[in-house]
């Protein structure tokens, strides 16, 4: 390894390289669209309901006489949390305007130095600095749950009119929305944790769904760097599209368009993965169904279809640590027989052999896992 | 000058050491005169600053991300090494970056510490104009107050006696505790703990009266949407799905792979998973991964200015 040029960095390796080319790519779109922006004007964003009805939810507060609630979420002080600070200044300046008391309430502590500011220079571009009461914007907790708390309380006491719950969400989103709801608030939300948007879309009058909530800024303001860096998003997005198709193109003959080939007719295969523990199973089923090898807290999941042994891991484990235990999932047919685990000598392979299957080549046996071996 | 490859650097001096403590106090100097020179600048100039500043702390990110990181190298065994010797420059660039990191990522957790001072004190500032002017609900601040206090002193002194004191390794041991440590457990696990975990259960009870409004049956969508739920809250009931499953088995061709073998609700479950949920979710998470970066980008290169700019 060490003859090779260090212009090879490790995250370079392999199809590592393919990753940054393709951020660079991405990055270049939006540049090149922000620069292209200054010059034409008349660049289209498509409505988005969510936040046309802003407005309509500022004005019910103010005729209503109760205050318009703001929430960026638990997340730290990251281009989510700006974002979502970006849009609430524009619903400030709108409330100012109004006259409407606002409240922004704060998960984390760097967020709400940094809102205390753009609320301000929102009133004070106003011309309204004078209205702008700094306990409106509020750290409450960096707690989720306390948070959770102090937010609901605080809906319920102040019986607020309008809820923006935008930003970073977790387990709490519920918890903000049906309480706003319970108060009849009006409701826009965002989440950018796509486990969280279902209940917001089941809970709010409005949602901003994925990347609707950073184009917000370019669809509220219009201006030209905003909305070049929008169409450059969908530049990369019809990138992404592009490619998704040309690669459904490449894989749709080699697997057969209705009638699926077999990817592959081999039937034991020696795979890699970094442990050094090997399985033999045996299953007289038509799968052998899965396993996974465990090391430390990490556990790689494989499946096996039609012989082939498929990695549905999320993380694999360090190379060079030890599997501390090889277990078979509920996938596995209860009739599945793990015959013995073994330790290969030196290798970083796991060796996976169905019983009725073709005795695999000699040269494809890694040394140290062949189950002839193993059993003398 | 060699980095990475061995424990010393310029970031660190040893503990207790006479050069660490000049460095230290050359750092707050010098942070202080810049918090001095910052506050003469003109609005103009101080913007300059922000942006320099900000545009070096994001090149920091992501020099880290393109320039080669430094391949491990290898004993005579073959054994990889945790720790190798620059080969040439572009290594030692790689290992300066490796070793900045942890200081980089120190500056930002001193930051917030300092952030966090500003939070409590908005925390404390708002309840006692609560307290003071007797307003709406001022024993609930009264209460929180009291909290605040009981728990920092606590678990200060339960924290200094667990370290500092003689025989502080025994206080581990519950059957050593003494009285404040049975304080500092009743105020985090027998109160904080459970409250949170009081809070997190009420969701449950959200989720029910959530799925009620949405699932009632106004529009396509949320007739689509309630038949959708059904099946996948049938496929988790055991009992449901396995009398289903049995039914449709005992079908012409259900168990040889015929058509009505894709009727099982498990594999309407999987059907519904595999080509409904999951693309949905990837097209989503694109989106907003390309929006963080188009995002990322505008801050880095301060095209964009909270607040103002909105």
């Amino acid at each position: 390894m060490n003859n090779m040029s260090s212009w090879h960095g490790t995250q370079y390796q392999d199809t590592g390289w393919f990753g940054i080319v393709i951020t660079m790519l991405l990055v270049f779109f939006i540049l090149i669209n922000i620069a292209r922006a200054g010059k034409n004007k008349n660049l289209f964003i498509r409505r988005i309901a969510g936040l046309n009805a802003i407005d309509e939810a500022i004005g019910r507060a103010t005729e209503m006489g109760r205050p318009v609630l703001m929430v960026p979420g638990l997340g730290d002080l990251n281009a989510i949390s700006v974002q979502a600070l970006n849009i609430f200044a524009y619903v400030s300046k709108t409330a100012a305007r109004f006259g409407n008391p606002i409240r922004l309430c704060c998960g984390n502590a760097a967020v709400y130095t940094v809102a205390q500011e753009i609320i301000r220079d929102a009133y004070q571009s106003e011309g309204m600095g004078d209205r702008f009461d700094p306990d409106s914007v509020r750290f409450l907790s960096d707690r989720q749950f306390a948070f959770a708390a102090s937010v609901s309380g605080l809906i319920l006491r102040e019986q607020a009119a309008a809820a923006f719950f935008l930003g970073e969400f977790f387990a709490e989103s519920l918890i903000f929305a049906e309480t706003a709801n319970s108060v009849g608030a009006i409701q826009i939300a965002s989440s950018t944790q796509s486990t969280q948007t279902p209940f917001f879309i089941a809970a709010c009058d409005y949602v901003l769904i994925g990347d609707e909530f950073y184009a917000a800024s370019a669809y509220l303001t219009r201006k030209p760097v905003l909305v070049g860096s929008l169409v450059g998003q969908d530049w990369c997005k019809m990138a992404g599209i592009a490619m998704v198709l040309f690669g459904s193109m490449i894989i749709t003959p080699q697997l057969g368009v209705f009638s699926p080939n077999k990817i592959s007719q081999t039937h034991s295969q020696t795979i890699e993965v970094p442990t050094t523990t090997g399985v033999v199973a045996k299953a007289p089923g038509e799968d052998l169904g899965a396993f996974e090898v465990h090391v430390g807290d990490t556990v790689n999941s494989f499946d096996i279809k039609d012989g082939k042994v498929v990695p549905s891991t999320v993380t694999l484990a360090e190379v060079g640590q030890k599997a501390d235990m090889i277990a078979p999932r509920n996938a596995i047919p209860p009739d599945t027989e793990i015959q013995r685990l073994f330790q290969p000598q030196k290798d970083k392979t796991i060796k996976v052999t169905r019983e009725d299957d073709p005795k695999p080549k000699k040269e494809d046996i890694v040394p140290g896992t062949d189950p002839d071996e193993v059993k003398k | 000058m060699l980095f990475a490859q061995v424990v010393k650097t310029f970031w660190n001096e040893a503990s207790g050491s006479s050069t660490l403590y000049i460095k230290i106090v050359v750092t707050i100097i010098v942070g202080f005169a810049m918090i001095f020179g910052l506050l003469q600048l003109p609005p103009r100039g101080r913007r300059a600053v922000v942006v320099g500043a900000t545009f070096l702390a994001g090149l920091f990110y992501v020099m880290l991300y393109l320039w080669p990181k430094p391949l491990p190298g290898i004993d005579a065994s073959g054994a990889p090494l945790d720790h190798g010797v620059p080969r040439d420059f572009v290594e030692s660039v790689g290992f300066w970056l490796k070793d900045a990191l942890p200081v980089i990522a120190d500056f930002s957790n001193i930051l917030s510490t300092f952030l966090l001072g500003l939070g409590v004190y908005s925390i404390i500032r708002i309840h006692s104009r609560k307290l003071v002017r007797k307003q709406a609900d001022w024993g609930f601040s009264v209460v929180l107050k009291v909290s605040i206090l009981a728990k920092v002193i606590v678990g200060y002194v339960n924290y200094y006696q667990t370290h500092y004191t003689q025989g502080s390794s025994q206080l581990e041991l519950p059957k050593n505790w003494g009285t404040l440590q049975y304080a500092n457990d009743l105020l985090f696990n027998g109160l904080l703990q459970q409250m949170d975990a009081a809070m997190f259960s009420v969701i449950a009870f959200y989720i029910l009266s959530a799925a009620y409004r949405a699932f009632r049956i106004r529009s396509v969508e949320a007739t689509i949407l309630l038949a959708t739920a059904l099946i996948v809250i049938f496929s988790l009931m055991g009992i449901v799905q396995y009398e289903w499953d049995s039914h449709i088995k005992q079908l012409p061709g259900a168990t040889t792979g015929g058509i009505f073998s894709n009727f099982t609700l498990t594999e309407i479950y999987n059907w519904i998973r595999e080509n409904v949920q999951t693309p949905a979710i990837r097209g989503i998470d694109f989106g907003v991964g390309i929006g963080a970066l188009a995002m990322g980008l505008r801050l880095w290169l301060s095209l964009e200015r909270g607040g103002a700019s909105a």
